[in-house]
């Protein structure tokens, strides 16, 4: 309950000094035991209200329109009363507030409830089996069939293609980043346009580029290596704007220091600027790969797909765990779309762990160098110490990205 | 430890020893445009060797302009041009004979802003100049040693060396970026108005350093502290720029002189605080 008190008035003995509490006269944001009762009463009236009218009155009927008008009712009841208890602006603050947690609450529960979705499902049919076998020994009509079978080969294929596209993404993104922040040569407006239009491609066109370059002109049959470079197209925009973002917060300070010291340009990018990015052009990195992993349209016609091990990525068609829930899950074999699950379950732990690894790498550096230091501060939790450096940690993308899957990759 | 005498980089036949490096620089008819804005006009000068001069005006006189020009930072600016030239002891900075790298080794810069390399420690932060030029020293012990005692640095951090140097504080950081500069033996010092970011104790050190170090390098330093200016230095000049017209040297000659019975009376003016 927002009170109108003085502020309480503190009797200071002479020659001592006591910290003196100041009430503000006003705060709608002071919530109380008879706050929660308003709210309480607000929801159950409005409840009541909606469903006469609703049910009984106009013979409405349907889940959502009852809960739409339920939410609308409750807002305008708890507006009116908490004014007439309280005040205007304090009521619009409350019916603020209420709209903005709702907000909040609906997209989190969204995220969870996808979240929740695969582990229930994915969790009674896990076992370890799954992960080192294939699909060879699949017959339909076994029930049991799922502790035979695994996706150990969508695994390798993923792991493959991904890292294939990784080694040749990340050193061509961070030379871009260069050219684009440090060199700023000729033609930089141009490489800069012609980025930022890649970073819009649709998924499914890198793939149909390279199909076609390459299977089209019978140059290769489907393989692992062309969904990499597929993936490559796909992470190269990614990682050269987050790394060029991350270069361009070192501060110009430090290359003119290094100059003028009587280094080369080179040597400032490679001794001063690079190791300056490290950790935002680490985590830059991992959440391309991120991106990556979740790619299916760009497998469908590169790697192909396969329910048989292949760990040849340059011979043969190949699995990946993406295209692995696509083909199952479409399957009319309930083993196979139990398995098309506990596939997502893998992916979505791989996902995780590499945001968890970017978060890690992200972070402010300790006031310790060297690599044994850094990896035991990873481990003593809490114990980092804050010190104001010149360059703190660089956040790697300007939004925070959702703990999804496949969450829809930023087309600016 | 005794310090300069094991001097590490002198023991390479081809370098002087220390007391000697320091080496005269004089800049003759520098003129300096922005963007084909002529902001320098004309500006001669002597910096003679081993002396502190003070480059002293109001703000947008060109002085930092005119520093950097004499090691070639200049020249980074897109759309910046230069005429005139600069000699370092008789060779000309901007001649074929000088790459821009040498020039800046041998004419060192310290900046108004604290800008120690955050990813390196502090014993590698003085060192860097040397691991970038890929000049190979006997003892980095006694280099790291010497560079941060002559900065006045090395009581507060010799035994935290392997620390970032980003957890100094900014008086030492700057401390840290003069013994950084002075690690690869400059010839000349530049210092870019190196205490306006710092508190009086601070200033009051590096100030201390810039007397004791003055011996084995010439100094040059922007400053708009008139006091510290009559502290530090041996000669001054009095740069101004008017309403739309390009900076040039009012007066230039001995400190004292400067401070005391200047011949141009906007001189005057200037070093009492009444105008600027």
């Amino acid at each position: 309950m927002t009170t109108i008190a003085p502020p309480p008035t503190v009797e200071a003995p002479p020659g001592e000094r006591v910290p003196r509490r100041i009430g503000s006269p006003l705060r709608p944001r002071d919530f109380g035991l008879a706050d929660a009762g308003v709210l309480a009463a607000a929801l159950v009236s409005s409840f009541a209200l909606i469903w006469v009218v609703f049910y009984q009155f106009t013979l409405l009927s349907g889940a959502f329109g009852f809960f739409l008008c339920w939410y609308a009712a409750f807002l305008g009841l708890y507006w009116m009363v908490t004014a007439q208890a309280i005040d205007r602006f304090a009521a619009t603050d409350r019916v603020v507030s209420v709209v903005m947690v709702t907000g909040a609450a609906l997209v989190l529960g969204l995220v969870v409830f996808i979240a929740a979705w695969v582990v229930v499902k994915a969790v009674p049919h896990l076992s370890w089996s799954i992960l080192f076998r294939d699909q060879k020994d699949f017959i339909p009509a076994d029930p049991h069939i799922l502790h035979k079978i695994g996706v150990a080969h969508e695994i390798v294929g993923t792991f493959e293609e991904v890292g294939l596209a990784a080694l040749i993404g990340v050193p061509v993104a961070v030379i871009t980043a260069v050219f684009l922040t440090e060199v700023r040569g000729f033609g930089t407006r141009m490489v800069r346009t012609v980025v930022t239009a890649m970073s819009g491609l649709p998924a499914i066109l890198a793939g149909l580029f390279i199909f076609s370059v390459f299977v089209e002109n019978q140059l290769s049959r489907y393989a692992g290596f062309l969904a990499a470079l597929a993936l490559f197209i796909l992470i190269l925009p990614s990682v050269t704007r987050t790394t060029e973002e991350v270069l361009r917060i070192v501060p110009g300070g430090l290359r003119e220091a290094s100059l003028a010291l009587g280094s080369s340009e080179f040597r400032t990018v490679w001794s001063v600027v690079l190791p300056t990015a490290r950790s935002g052009m680490i985590t830059a990195s991992l959440l391309g790969i991120a991106i990556a992993v979740g790619e299916t349209a760009p497998l469908l016609f590169t790697s192909f797909g396969s329910s048989v091990m292949n760990a040849n990525p340059f011979h043969g068609s190949q699995g990946a765990l993406p295209l692995g829930i696509y083909d199952n899950v479409r399957q009319a074999q309930p083993v196979l779309i139990e398995l098309a699950y506990v596939t997502a379950f893998i992916l979505f732990a791989l996902v995780a762990t590499l945001f968890v690894l970017a978060r890690l790498f992200g972070r402010p550096r300790t006031t310790k160098v060297g690599t044994m230091a850094r990896i035991r501060s990873l481990f003593e939790r809490g114990n980092h110490a804050t010190v104001p450096t010149t360059l703190q940690s660089v956040p790697a993308a300007p939004h925070d990205p959702p703990f999804l899957p496949d969450s829809p990759r930023p087309r600016p | 430890m005794t310090l300069a005498t094991t001097d590490p980089i002198a023991r390479t036949p081809e370098r002087e020893a220390p007391a000697h490096r320091a080496a005269e620089l004089v800049a003759t008819g520098v003129c300096a445009w922005f963007g084909g804005r002529l902001v320098l006009d004309d500006v001669t000068l002597s910096m003679p060797r081993s002396m502190v001069t003070a480059l002293i005006g109001p703000s947008g006189c060109g002085k930092s302009t005119f520093l950097r020009i004499l090691n070639r930072m200049h020249e980074l600016v897109p759309g910046a041009q230069l005429a005139g030239s600069v000699e370092l002891d008789g060779v000309d900075v901007y001649s074929g004979r000088l790459r821009a790298t040498d020039a800046r080794r041998q004419i060192g810069m310290v900046f108004q802003k604290p800008n120690p390399f955050p990813a390196m420690s502090i014993y590698d932060n003085v060192l860097s100049g040397l691991k970038f030029s890929h000049i190979s020293v006997d003892d980095r012990d006694d280099l790291v040693e010497m560079s941060l005692t002559k900065a006045g640095l090395w009581n507060e951090v010799k035994n935290r060396l392997r620390e970032l140097g980003g957890a100094l504080s900014g008086g030492q950081q700057q401390r840290l970026c003069i013994a950084r500069a002075l690690a690869v033996q400059p010839r000349v010092l530049l210092m870019d108005e190196p205490c306006s970011a710092l508190d009086p104790t601070s200033t009051a050190r590096i100030e201390q350093t810039i007397t004791e170090i003055a011996d084995e390098v010439t100094v040059v330093i922007v400053t708009h502290n008139m006091q510290q200016a009559q502290r530090v230095s041996h000669l001054c000049a009095f740069f101004l720029a008017s309403e739309n017209e390009p900076g040039r040297i009012v007066e230039s000659g001995p400190t004292d002189v400067i401070f005391s019975d200047p011949h141009d009376p906007r001189t005057l003016d200037y070093v009492h605080g009444r105008f600027g």
